[in-house]
């Protein structure tokens, strides 16, 4: 017992090297991106991507603010930028709405069947977007929904993970609780809106920001499902202007800035819902 | 204020598990009844049928004359507080208690006054804006308590209220809780398994055990009377002393022991003689001798253990006697005591049925 505080002052050492072990490894290639979108494309191409600082900064910034692409100059950063925005937000609100009308029918609800039809949402787990390209292009347009939105979204919310997020926090409820909600008159809508929404929002964040970071980063669905240069999306106009030219990497910092802004406003609740500590 | 009848009321669950077979009583205005019973018995399921949270298989409830089967739990007029208090977590003490009458669509000034109102008789007033995890286990259950004062229903239902709370803040709130309902004057129904809460809160105690009343009464009674040899040894700490004997025309026998001062008992049946540990005495030519095992001093009184001499059938957990004896009587471990009884105050089962026959 008696070096225990150097076993301590050691312990901490230790788990710091860790965490900035796993600071560096992370942030590395951000700081590598940033650093490479202030150097020319011919530096990029003959000396690959750069660590230090370049002093093409303004140049390459202004120049893909200003850069316009498509049969009618409709591909701009700022276009792409709206879109994004909302096949993001789209995204990351109906899949947590979704979720938690899923999880909440589930877990509350004595319908028979709650079991199998859970399992069954969590199969779809095993079968993601990519695996099901063809049939959901069918789909997509039979029901009219190529070069839209809607047609963008829609197939990649339904998030199990999710429902299944929600349905093992909603099982940690105490019966109790919804039997006093009952015997305080609150019916199924008040019972979901007054008390399920309340306690399940740091959650509910945890899944907003993971479904937004999902439907920004599409590549291949919006490709497929959109031929029309309105509906450009900034993963997409990285291709266009090409990945190893100064300007193309000043696009790319662009495009991780608003999920990056996303994570910082939501972390508080992100943790918390991690942690679950939140209950009671 | 109003009556609660219950008319052959029955529980069965899809699966078959019966859980009430055919409950039958009316609990009086104002009254306090304690249902009392071992885990499993159907109480609870009882006082879940009351309050709408259990549908009702077969049988009647009526509150004041009116028959609720089909009525909502929220149209009963009924509030109910339960063992873990149930307080919604993310709302302040102020929005528990006012939740309900909110959704009844109350005006806010009056939802105020009713909350403080019933904050202040429950004396956390204090604590109106904070939320339920920054209040102690006892505070808690005073806000659940809150929440179903301010609905001012006909009856009140607790749930094992005290069962989260340590001994001393129980029987803390157990007082409180007589007072409070002494003060409003709410018929309560009131479900536990402690029988020291059954016995101290209730004007009457129904003893329930396998879905059915055992014995309904106030419980001084049941404990002096028990119809039943279930009920003489639920009710009552320490438990009732019990000694299977056999009877022989004019005394009780177990092996060597013979009991003198009975009479008109079947012979041929088995019987249990049961005696409460504070109807024995130190006697000089008593009719149990006991050899000494274990000596709990509780303060104002000790609780002698030990085997009784000559005894042979009786079942493991029945061979110890407890005797209760004043706080002077030490006896050393291993000597022998000699007991006597009052053969009036004597109770005598059939081992079979389980009825009381003397």
């Amino acid at each position: 017992m008696v070096n225990t505080p150097l076993k301590g002052l050691l312990a901490r050492c230790y788990a710091h090297a860790v965490l900035i072990g796993g600071l560096v490894f992370l942030l590395g290639p951000v700081l590598l991106i940033i650093s490479s979108s202030t150097h020319t494309t011919q530096t990029l191409q003959q000396q690959g991507l750069q660590w230090f600082v370049g002093d093409q900064f303004v140049q390459n910034y202004s120049r893909i603010l200003a850069f316009e692409a498509g049969f009618f100059d409709q591909v701009t950063p700022l276009a792409m930028l709206k879109n994004s925005l909302i096949v993001g937000f789209g995204v990351a609100l109906l899949t947590t709405l979704f979720s938690i009308l899923t999880a909440y029918a589930i877990v509350f609800f004595r319908m028979p069947g709650a079991r199998w039809i859970f399992w069954i949402v969590f199969a779809t787990l095993l079968f993601p977007l990519e695996s099901r390209f063809i049939t959901t292009f069918q789909v997509a347009v039979s029901l009219n929904l190529v070069n839209s939105y809607l047609g963008i979204v829609l197939p990649v919310l339904a998030m199990a993970l999710g429902t299944f997020f929600f349905r093992q926090y909603f099982l940690t409820l105490p019966e109790q609780l919804t039997e006093a909600a009952i015997l305080d008159g609150a019916g199924p809508v008040k019972f979901f809106l007054d008390i399920v929404v309340p306690l399940s929002l740091g959650r509910a964040g945890a899944i907003f920001v993971i479904a937004f970071m999902i439907g920004w980063n599409q590549y291949l669905w919006p490709l497929m499902v959109s031929t029309d240069d309105t509906l450009y999306t900034l993963v997409r106009g990285i291709r266009l202007i090409g990945q190893e030219s100064g300007p193309g990497m000043a696009l790319v910092v662009i495009t991780i800035l608003p999920p990056f802004v996303l994570l910082v406003v939501f972390q508080r609740w992100f943790y918390r819902s991690l942690h679950s500590i939140d209950t009671h | 204020m109003a009556n609660v009848q219950l008319r052959g009321v029955r529980k069965t669950y899809p699966n078959g598990a019966v859980a009430v077979r055919g409950v039958d009583m009316v609990v009086e205005d104002g009254e306090f009844i304690v249902f009392v019973g071992p885990s499993g018995c159907g109480k609870s399921t009882l006082l879940r049928m009351i309050a709408g949270l259990e549908k009702i298989t077969e049988g009647d409830i009526s509150i004041e004359d009116r028959r609720i089967n089909d009525v909502s739990p929220a149209d009963r007029d009924v509030a109910m507080v339960f063992q873990n208090y149930a307080l919604y977590p993310h709302m302040t003490v102020r929005g528990n208690m006012s939740y309900g009458l909110k959704n009844r669509g109350m005006p806010k000034d009056e939802i105020n006054r009713k909350v403080e109102e019933a904050a202040e008789l429950l004396r956390i007033s204090d604590f109106l804006d904070r939320q339920p995890n920054q209040l102690s286990g006892g505070q808690r259950q005073r806000v659940a308590m809150g929440r179903a004062i301010v609905r001012e229903p006909k009856v009140f239902l607790f749930d094992e209220p005290l069962s989260n709370l340590d001994a001393k803040l129980r029987v803390q709130m157990r007082i409180e809780i007589k007072r409070l309902q002494r003060r409003l004057n709410v018929t309560s129904i009131y479900v536990t398994h402690d029988q020291t809460e059954a016995m101290t809160l209730a004007d009457r105690l129904a003893v329930i055990n396998d879905g059915k009343i055992e014995q309904i009464g106030a419980p001084i009674d049941l404990y002096n009377n028990p119809a039943s040899l279930f009920v003489a040894s639920f009710i009552g700490s320490p438990q009732v002393n019990l000694l299977p004997v056999t009877f022989d025309g004019s005394r009780l026998i177990n092996g060597e022991l013979a009991i003198d001062g009975f009479s008109d008992l079947p012979q041929s049946t088995p019987l249990v003689l049961g005696i409460r540990p504070d109807d024995l005495s130190q006697a000089s030519h008593g009719q149990f001798t006991m050899r000494v095992d274990i000596v709990e001093q509780h303060g104002a009184d000790n609780l002698i253990y030990g085997a009784l001499h000559g005894i042979t059938n009786a079942e493991e957990d029945g061979a110890e006697f407890c005797f209760k004896a004043s706080h002077d009587l030490l006896p050393p471990l291993e000597s022998s005591l000699s007991l006597g009884f009052d053969a009036s105050k004597a109770m005598v089962f059939d081992q079979q049925s389980g009825q009381r026959l003397i």
